[in-house]
């Protein structure tokens, strides 16, 4: 692992924040969000603030750039100086200046951060117009050249492109070229390849690393991956409940991090290396996938469309007790192998046995005794739960559906929540009153209530933090050891695959590019694809909870 | 668990559906809008306990009288008592308001269920709508009270009909959305019936924008009556309406204003009022407006 040895301790300071404290208002109390945090980031220097959700990472940086939302948040105290100048002091018009010229910031998901109906170009010239007076021909001459430093392919033709058409790598670039333009002394990227697949992240990180050599931009770079932080940083913020837990150079903190929360959160990053395949308890497989295919047609009688095949003759095959990961890329078809699966979209061809029964072809009323062998877990925690029904109501809706009485499968209910490691009481209360990694237990337990013989986890854990990914990540494996399941795991994540799967499959344009054992897949990968996607996993040369290098076998 | 509350109840379903905010705070309008309805409403309802005369009871000799101490507000060209008739005649007015609202309702959600979560139905169902909605409602209206001859269910009927297709629309949009959220799907794969997810899943997401398109529906169903009443379509003339007493009064407007002026009155400070709650209501039930107001 090489990485960002820099000194920078001769260079000026670009960034101050010192004693900031934030607290919510206008509420009955006032909460505390961040307690006196004090950041550092010189010229040309990269300073990632890690943290898991609700640690203040992102309030820092909305802190920093004077975009607090008004009437709930509110800085109480403390100093946040620019080159010196105390931005808590200036008024709003001050502020507006000092953001597009001096600080800028780059978000998540760029989609949603560009305007729908306005060509790329134009709002990229937008942002020279409000704050430069350049003739129109100069205009597009320094668009096109941002443009080009962002290394967009085609420039005149995504000049006059709008967002929806380009790729959401691309609508990145094009937030990076808005972003720096005006070449500011600060850029705050928040989470801004999170949305991204590996490759484009990594491609996308590199740039901006390149942009900052060559502007000398200094980087508040806000990220949840330790991946990430290995590649790009030069500092490191750990930050948790509002505060600053530790600070160091990015080597340091891997190799040698200080306090205990450090410790936990870097022993929490799943690692690369994938675990032994287990044997299968029974011959006959649970799952069995023949020459799955779904197409979507869009053509009809009257109009042209066109035929996408999200998936084509897909196989695999799961034997109880074992678990089988599928990985691949956005619009890989992972998910569309996932819906068909569990019949929630009709496959156009191909067999899906669940013990000895082909379901791919069953009606509703044929397919709704099968429905309790094969069960699904969601990515997002807050919206697999019907916000209106309490815990209890949801746990024991599939019961009901198969004859058992009420006071009986809350009965069952109550084993169950002991069984994901939750309270009984917690039945009687609404999924609002959780958290999220709270809510996937009682998703899970939901699902392991109907007592299924195949599990379907469809990112699972993607939207969860490290620490509570690596519980769930666990209760799942004690299920399994437990009921015997045969876990369908769909994850974007390689590490997380390295995990759990015995058995990896890597899907790339609807089709199956490879397949075999975790360990084969990802040691030995015989496709390029798979090579590709191992490559671009950020900081895979770095064993995270070992605090060293990884060992090359 | 005797104590664990039964959602399958509907009080439960529609308490769960509508979260009212913890700090919303009433502005002067809305609460003068509560309180001139509720007036309006009261003293409608009990209008035969206090008014001094039978609103039928014509009288030759009193007509087109100006306001007395026996004829409150005057009388009208058959010497009835205005003040009579106009107290009344808002509690037919007001009933098939209310009826009206509570029958497009409950038949708009039915079918919007059924149109935003099956496709085919949807196809058809949906094509209906668009040529109901193509025809003009009054005209719609008109057609269908000269079918089913005046009385007071036709009318109702009348006006429910072209506002169905609003209520479709609506509730059809809410489904489709809702619909693919990941608790219908998991509830999908749990091998719940169409009709439990139907109602239990998907019904209480539509109450909240249903609960405020019912204000509007009451109040334009009122207005309604009155046209088709004005028109000479409405509810036959014996019976006092709102709109019946205006189309009466209208050929002695010139002579005599009152009689137009007093159940016109009544008329916009009732239909004022419920869009002014229904306002409120969508403001308290649409977590969007609230943030915009922050």
């Amino acid at each position: 692992m090489i990485f960002r040895n820099r000194d920078f301790s001769d260079r000026p300071t670009a960034l101050q924040i010192k004693g900031l404290s934030v607290a919510t208002v206008g509420g009955r109390t006032e909460t505390q969000i961040l307690s006196s945090i004090d950041v550092t980031i010189r010229d040309g220097e990269t300073v990632c603030l890690v943290g898991e959700s609700g640690s203040g990472k992102s309030v820092t940086s909305l802190a920093v750039m004077g975009l607090l939302p008004k009437g709930s948040l509110e800085v109480t105290g403390g100093r946040i100086e620019l080159e010196g100048q105390n931005l808590l002091d200036l008024d709003a018009g001050a502020m507006r200046e000092m953001r597009a010229r001096r600080i800028s910031m780059i978000f998540q998901e760029p989609m949603t951060a560009l305007n729908p109906v306005m060509t790329v170009g134009a709002q990229i010239e937008e942002v020279l117009d409000s704050h430069t007076r350049l003739g129109a021909a100069e205009k597009k001459k320094r668009v096109i050249d941002i443009m080009e430093q962002v290394h967009l392919p085609d420039v005149e033709r995504i000049y006059g492109s709008y967002p929806h058409q380009l790729s959401g790598g691309q609508r990145q670039r094009i937030m990076i070229a808005m972003a720096l333009i005006l070449e500011p002394k600060l850029l705050i990227a928040d989470e801004p390849t999170t949305a991204l697949d590996v490759t484009t992240q990594n491609q996308v990180l590199k740039l901006i690393a390149e942009l900052q050599e060559r502007h000398g931009t200094a980087v508040l770079f806000i990220t949840h991956d330790m991946g990430v932080v290995a590649e790009i940083a030069d500092t490191v913020y750990v930050m948790r409940h509002g505060e600053i837990v530790e600070h160091a150079p990015v080597e340091t903190l891997l190799r040698s991090p200080r306090k205990v929360y450090t410790r936990e959160l870097l022993a929490a990053v799943p690692s690369l290396i994938p675990r032994a395949a287990r044997a299968s308890r029974d011959d006959a497989p649970a799952l069995d996938v023949k020459g799955l295919t779904k197409i979507y047609d869009t053509r009809g009688a009257f109009k042209k469309g066109r035929q996408t095949r999200a998936a084509e003759n897909v196989d695999f095959a799961i034997g109880r007790g074992r678990t089988l990961g599928i990985v691949g890329e956005s619009g890989s078809g992972k998910s569309t192998v996932a819906r068909c699966i569990m019949r929630l979209i009709d496959p156009t061809d191909g067999e899906i046995r669940v013990g000895q029964a082909d379901i791919a072809k069953l009606n509703r009323a044929a397919l709704q005794p099968h429905r309790k062998h094969i069960q699904i877990v969601f990515q997002d925690p807050f919206r697999s739960l019907n916000p209106r029904w309490t815990i209890g109501d949801s746990l024991i809706e599939g019961l009901l559906n198969f004859g058992q009485s009420r006071d009986e499968a809350l009965k069952h209910a109550g084993e169950l929540m002991e069984l994901v490691g939750l309270p009984r009481d917690a039945l009687r209360r609404y999924p609002h009153q959780f958290s999220g990694g709270q809510r996937q237990r009682i998703a899970i337990a939901r699902a392991i209530a109907m007592r299924p013989d195949i599990l379907v986890a469809d990112e699972a854990v993607s939207a969860l933090d490290v620490s509570v990914q690596a519980q769930v990540l666990k209760l799942l494996d004690d299920l399994q050891e437990k009921l015997g399941i045969a876990i369908l795991f769909i994850t974007h994540d390689l590490r997380v695959a390295a995990q759990i799967c015995d058995e990896v499959v890597v899907m790339q344009h609807g089709r199956i590019v490879e397949h075999d054992t975790a360990e084969n897949v990802l040691g030995r990968p015989a496709h390029d694809y798979t090579r590709a996607l191992i490559e671009a996993a950020p900081g895979r040369s770095w064993d995270f909870a070992n605090f060293r290098e990884l060992a090359t076998n | 668990m005797a104590g664990q509350p039964q959602p399958t109840s509907a009080m439960q379903v529609v308490l769960g559906a509508i979260q009212l905010p913890a700090s919303f705070r009433l502005g002067v309008g809305p609460i003068i809008a509560a309180v001139v309805l509720f007036l309006i409403v009261l003293a409608t309802a009990t209008a035969y306990l206090y008014v001094p005369h039978d609103p039928m009871n014509m009288n030759a000799l009193q007509r087109l009288k100006g306001p007395s101490e026996t004829f409150w507000l005057g009388t009208d060209p058959y010497g009835r008592d205005l003040f009579s008739r106009v107290m009344i005649g808002g509690q037919v007015s007001l009933l098939i308001g209310v009826g009206a609202a509570i029958v497009s309702v409950f038949i708009g959600l039915v079918i919007g269920l059924v149109s935003g979560f099956f496709r085919t139905a949807d196809a058809i169902i949906m094509r209906i709508m668009d040529a109901l909605m193509a025809i003009p409602s009054i005209l719609l209206a008109i057609a269908l009270v000269a079918l089913n001859g005046p009385s007071i269910w036709s009318v109702i009927f009348a006006i429910t009909i072209p506002e169905i297709p609003r209520v479709v629309r609506l509730v059809r949009s809410v489904v489709l959305s809702a619909r693919e959220e990941p608790y219908v799907e998991a509830a999908i794969a749990l091998g719940s019936s169409m009709s439990k997810i139907l109602w239990q899943h998907l019904m209480p997401n539509t109450l909240a924008p249903i609960i405020v398109q019912g204000t509007y529906i009451c109040a334009s169903a009122i207005l309604t009556e009155a046209i088709l009443s004005f028109l000479g379509a409405g509810v036959s003339t014996e019976i006092p309406t709102w709109g019946n007493i205006m189309a009466e009064g209208r050929m002695f407007f010139q002579i005599k204003p009152e009689l137009i002026f007093w159940p016109g009155l009544m008329l916009s400070l009732c239909i004022l009022s419920i869009n002014l709650l229904g306002d409120t209501a969508r403001d308290m039930l649409d977590p969007r407006l609230k943030k915009r107001e922050a």
